[in-house]
């Protein structure tokens, strides 16, 4: 799959950037020149300088140990929440097409209302509900996600579970769990991928719009929307500020984007390659 | 053959090919068809002779183009010749066609009396009220039992019989001299496709329609065609009257479509008791 | 002679939910004996692909039995009823093989599902049936037609059936392959003594492969017979019809007359069952 993924410039280029805010985000706190939290009273605000490569913000703390702790925050949620609604929404649309009618019923209704939810709104009550903390937030996301996820498992799955060759491996005596992960499985992976790329960097975005309006964050620590925040109010003494966070999470959002469209693309997993098969 | 030259042909093919950009798809096709005769075409698909009416017809797919040396003559025209304005004067009033799937042909909003009254008022010129008494007259000589009804229905009311004998009618509206079957059968039931065969033989009987049946089926054919003529990989490998091509094959292809209706078709018991009389 | 391998009798089968519910079956018998080949008729909307699924347990049973083999199929749900189709005492082979068998599984794949120790099984059931092992690593759609019905054969024959299910399984095929492929079902038949239920709309290809014919029309069996009875004296008009109908390369068939007497006859049967 990520032979295929890289066989487009696109996807060449977005693995790369991925990689590279990946190895930002793990290696970051080794990375660091200073401790992320640490004010300097005398140096407020400064420019870039060898001691600061990215300078520092309006309590002194070096803007560039920042980023590196605040990418490990950010990436690391986007994940959970892509969890949370991968498997929020991949099991139930499996069992909505495998379970019968009933659970077909509840499930559609349920992602149904789901998809009503304004996805802020809906955040910001999770958090006022369940606490203030990353987590928290992030199963809002997670749920907010996963019918996006239901949708698209459920399209793939649905025209497999009515295929002939799933009858012929029922009447060979195939159990409803053997089709499942012969027949049906293969067929949604593909889709899921895809869908797994592009919502990760809708996730980010929902991440860092939340950290930016302080949802789910509380102050010291440092996420790459709660930094574009803080930054934007001191545009005046350090207008270059706001661009570095804000081209992060541009890039990483693009770079989500661009596997997604490469997966979608792939030879080997897009639709008219099995058209032609069945041509040919 | 000879019978030509007495009778001129009201169609005739010479040479007839068709080429993609870069391969032949079919080559070497000469037919005829005698005033008020059938011609069977029979092959398999990817054959050339689906291509073939088509290029009668003058509709080739996109990226398809006949050969220099083709010559289609109509009835004293070369149809080779034709630009568009020429071919409305012969395709739909002098060679109507019907084709395999007759609901793509109908407008599936439209009731098809309606469909086949326009077609009256476009292409013979008749009034609104005359369109519409001829076309109940038209639906009622296609054996459907209650023309009226079936003037007020929509293409997904009727039945796939009924709908190939709606297009049959819109087909020979402005009474064409030839008409072109290509595998307009195949989609139906067995005595609904005899239906429509037996609709074809009668209508040839009584108006002296010309026939050319295209089908994948040699004794669909062999049912309504005087000559047939027997298509493989774009060219022509079999011709000649009906029961000669049915009682003495000569290409091994041909052979083994009669073999194959005398080993597992009704044929069998029939041939059995042939040999014991 | 001993209990028939097929046993349907008095099978009422409906279709569909709520006020679309219709009735399909009303009320068949059917046998098929070990060995034996019979042939199941009809037209569209006769009925007789819903026959052939409720056999195999793909639709229920409203009422009627319905033994194979001695096993009373419609009282068997979840567990046992997967225990008795891995058996493999009834195989199915379905009409169209681009659909029957998944696109993104090998045919070696597709053959041996289920099969405990697929190496060679594979390769012999391919054998069997005249196709290359090699072909077993080959995707569905990187073969001709004819080999995916073989192979589509093939994964019936592994599992050593008793009695096999055909639904229309030469109709998706030329001219030429339907006969190799025709050959093959009767030549497997006839060297494993299986029963055989080969249901088609085409008397083209029914009466070369079957001992005897059953006639469905519109969910009822109108005639039963052998197959040259049937073929050559039909008893019921729409039997008469059908054969009437199919295009024949003797020139032997029914005049035109004939059968719009006998369309005129069905369509003011009393039951109102019209044919057009």
């Amino acid at each position: 799959m990520l032979r295929s993924v890289v066989a487009s410039r696109t996807g060449t280029v977005s693995v790369a950037v991925l990689v590279f805010v990946a190895l930002l985000a793990v290696a970051g706190p080794w990375l660091a020149p200073h401790d992320p939290l640490l004010q300097d009273p005398q140096a407020i605000l400064a420019g870039a300088s060898a001691e600061h490569w990215l300078g520092t913000d309006n309590l002194g703390r070096d803007v560039a140990s920042r980023l590196l702790a605040g990418s490990t925050l950010s990436l690391v949620a986007a994940l959970e929440a892509v969890a949370v609604g991968l498997v929020l929404g991949v099991v139930p649309a499996l069992l909505s097409v495998h379970l019968g009618r009933a659970v077909e019923w509840l499930s559609l209704r349920l992602m149904e209302a789901l998809v009503t939810l304004p996805f802020l709104v809906f955040a910001v009550a999770m958090t006022a509900l369940l606490g203030n903390g990353l987590q928290q937030a992030m199963l809002a996301v997670g749920v907010l996600v996963a019918p996006g996820f239901y949708r698209v498992t459920r399209a793939a799955a649905l025209p497999v579970a009515t295929a002939q060759y799933v009858e012929a491996a029922v009447l060979a005596g195939a159990s409803p769990w053997t089709v499942l992960r012969r027949h049906v499985w293969p067929k949604v992976v593909p889709a899921v991928a895809v869908s797994t790329a592009s919502l990760l960097g809708a996730s980010l975005v929902i991440v860092s719009s939340l950290t930016f309006l302080g949802i789910g964050i509380t102050p010291p620590t440092p996420t790459w929307g709660g930094m574009l925040a803080t930054d934007l109010q001191y545009l005046f003494q350090r207008p270059f500020g706001p661009f570095v966070p804000a081209v992060l999470i541009v890039a990483t959002v693009w770079a989500c984007n661009g596997i997604a469209d490469a997966l979608r693309d792939a030879p080997a997993l897009s639709a008219e390659r099995k058209v032609a098969a069945h041509v040919g | 053959m000879s019978a030509d030259a007495a009778v001129p042909a009201l169609l005739t093919v010479r040479d007839l090919s068709v080429h993609t950009a870069d391969t032949t798809l079919v080559s070497g096709v000469d037919l005829s068809v005698a005033r008020g005769g059938a011609l069977g075409i029979v092959g398999e698909s990817g054959s050339g002779k689906s291509l073939t009416c088509r290029s009668v017809l003058g509709i080739l797919p996109a990226g398809l183009r006949g050969g220099d040396d083709t010559a289609i003559t109509f009835d004293g025209t070369d149809l080779r010749g034709l630009d568009d304005r020429g071919w409305l004067g012969v395709r739909g009033t002098r060679i109507g066609a019907v084709f395999q799937d007759p609901a793509s042909y109908l407008n599936p909003s439209i009731a098809v009396g309606r469909q086949l009254a326009e077609v009256l008022r476009v292409r013979v010129g008749l009034g609104r009220r005359a369109a519409r008494d001829r076309a109940l007259a038209l639906l009622a000589d296609m054996g459907l039992r209650d023309p009226a009804l079936v003037y007020r229905q929509y293409p997904f009311e009727l039945s796939g019989g009924m709908l190939q004998r709606v297009l049959i009618a819109v087909a020979i509206s402005a009474e064409p001299d030839l008409l072109i079957a290509d595998e307009a059968t195949t989609a139906l039931d067995v005595t609904v496709q005899a239906e429509v065969l037996d609709l074809l033989a009668d209508l040839r009987e009584r108006t002296g329609l010309a026939l050319v049946l295209v089908s994948h089926d040699l004794a669909v054919v062999a049912q309504v065609c005087d000559e047939v003529v027997v298509m493989r990989d774009g060219t022509v490998v079999e011709r000649g009257a009906a029961a000669d091509v049915l009682n003495a094959p000569t290409h091994p292809y041909t052979r083994s479509l009669v073999d194959a209706h005398a080993r597992y078709g009704i044929e069998r018991f029939r041939l059995q008791e042939a040999n014991h009389g | 002679m001993a209990e028939p391998l097929l046993e349907v009798s008095g099978l009422v089968v409906r279709l569909g939910r709520g006020r679309e519910r219709r009735s399909i079956l009303h009320g068949v018998d059917l046998t098929v004996g070990a060995g034996e080949s019979v042939g199941l008729i009809g037209e569209t909307g006769s009925g007789k692909t819903t026959l052939a699924r409720t056999v195999v347990g793909l639709h229920r049973a409203e009422r009627g039995t319905l033994r194979v083999a001695g096993t009373d199929v419609t009282a068997l749900r979840g567990a046992r009823l997967r225990a008795f189709r891995r058996s493999g005492v009834v195989q199915y082979v379905f009409q169209d093989p681009l659909r029957s068998l998944d696109p993104d599984l090998t045919l070696g794949d597709s053959v041996g599902f289920g099969i405990t120790d697929p190496g060679d099984r594979v390769a012999d059931a391919l054998l069997a049936v005249g196709l290359d092992p090699a072909l077993a690593a080959r995707r569905p759609g990187e073969v001709s037609g004819g080999q995916r019905q073989r192979a589509a054969i093939a994964r019936a024959m592994i599992a050593r059936p008793r009695l096999l299910i055909c639904d229309e399984p030469v109709s998706a095929l030329d001219a030429a392959t339907r006969v190799q492929v025709l050959d093959l079902l009767s030549g497997l038949c006839a060297e494993h003594g299986i029963g055989l239920l080969y249901i088609s709309h085409d008397l083209g290809s029914v009466a070369g492969i079957t001992d005897r014919l059953v006639v469905l029309h519109h969910g009822d069996v109108v005639e039963t017979g052998t197959t040259e009875q049937v073929v050559t004296a039909p008893c019921h008009p729409y039997t008469r019809l059908l054969i009437g109908s199919a295009p024949t390369v003797d020139g032997g068939g029914m005049g035109r007359a004939e059968r719009a007497e006998l369309r005129a006859q069905l369509a003011h049967a009393p039951n109102g069952k019209v044919l057009t």
